[in-house]
């Protein structure tokens, strides 16, 4: 069973351009490697925190979108919690018609090129989504 | 019994005005409307927002917090100007 999910993720300021691709590309890889389509990421770049995450004023924010078998996300979160560069994650499930469509419509804004989406699947009958927190 | 006359505009949902189907946490902006000055969760009764959209705000919000998008609470030492020009920057 795949869901649409989003992953955003907070990277420490510390790191320089590549270290941060580098840590990009292990979290891109951890999340193929648990069977999960990657639709798009969007890159936030980075900014202010609202208030200190582990003594930092500043975090690299980035989002993943994409579609992955449910039990993968407890992997790719045990991941995430080894590495000490991810100060803050949140994963967001997209379950509903209208979250769905709010989902396809990041995807489009954030991918480069042009690609059309695969017909959703009506899965309307589950309850809220859930945030998984750190 | 004489009329009472009204003495404030009629509140209306900002959101359903807006048409806007699904409150994104990442959008700082839509989630300003529901909060006040220091960062509380607006209530209904004040904001004129209808119930679905409240629900969706609520969550968002929740969520924004949770990434260090928009500040828990803001205390005297921590206390900006604009703080939402600056978490842009």
């Amino acid at each position: 069973m795949t869901r649409k999910y989003e992953l955003l993720f907070v990277l420490k300021p510390t790191l320089v351009e590549e270290e941060l691709q580098a840590k990009i590309n292990y979290l891109k890889e951890i999340l193929e490697k648990n069977g999960a389509v990657i639709a798009a990421l969007q890159n936030m770049g980075t900014r202010k925190l609202a208030y200190q995450v582990e003594k930092f004023e500043r975090g690299y924010y980035g989002v993943f979108y994409f579609e992955a078998p449910t039990d993968s996300i407890l992997e790719v979160e045990r991941n995430l919690r080894i590495s000490e560069d991810f100060i803050k994650f949140m994963t967001v499930k997209y379950e509903k018609q209208k979250e769905i469509r709010h989902w396809n419509k990041l995807v489009e804004k954030f991918t480069p090129k042009a690609e059309v989406k695969t017909e959703e699947k009506p899965a309307d009958t589950a309850t809220t989504e859930e945030t998984t927190e750190a | 019994m004489a009329p009472e006359r009204r003495k404030y505009a009629r509140k209306y949902c900002k959101y359903c005005e807006a048409k806007i189907e699904y409150i994104d946490y990442k959008d700082t902006k839509l989630l300003k409307q529901a909060l006040s000055e220091r960062y509380k969760i607006m209530p209904r009764r004040l904001t004129g927002t209808c119930k679905k959209h409240q629900e969706m705000v609520e969550l968002s919000i929740k969520r924004a917090r949770h990434t260090a998008l928009i500040p828990y609470i803001i205390d005297r030492r921590s206390v900006v100007a604009h703080p939402f020009d600056q978490l842009q920057g």
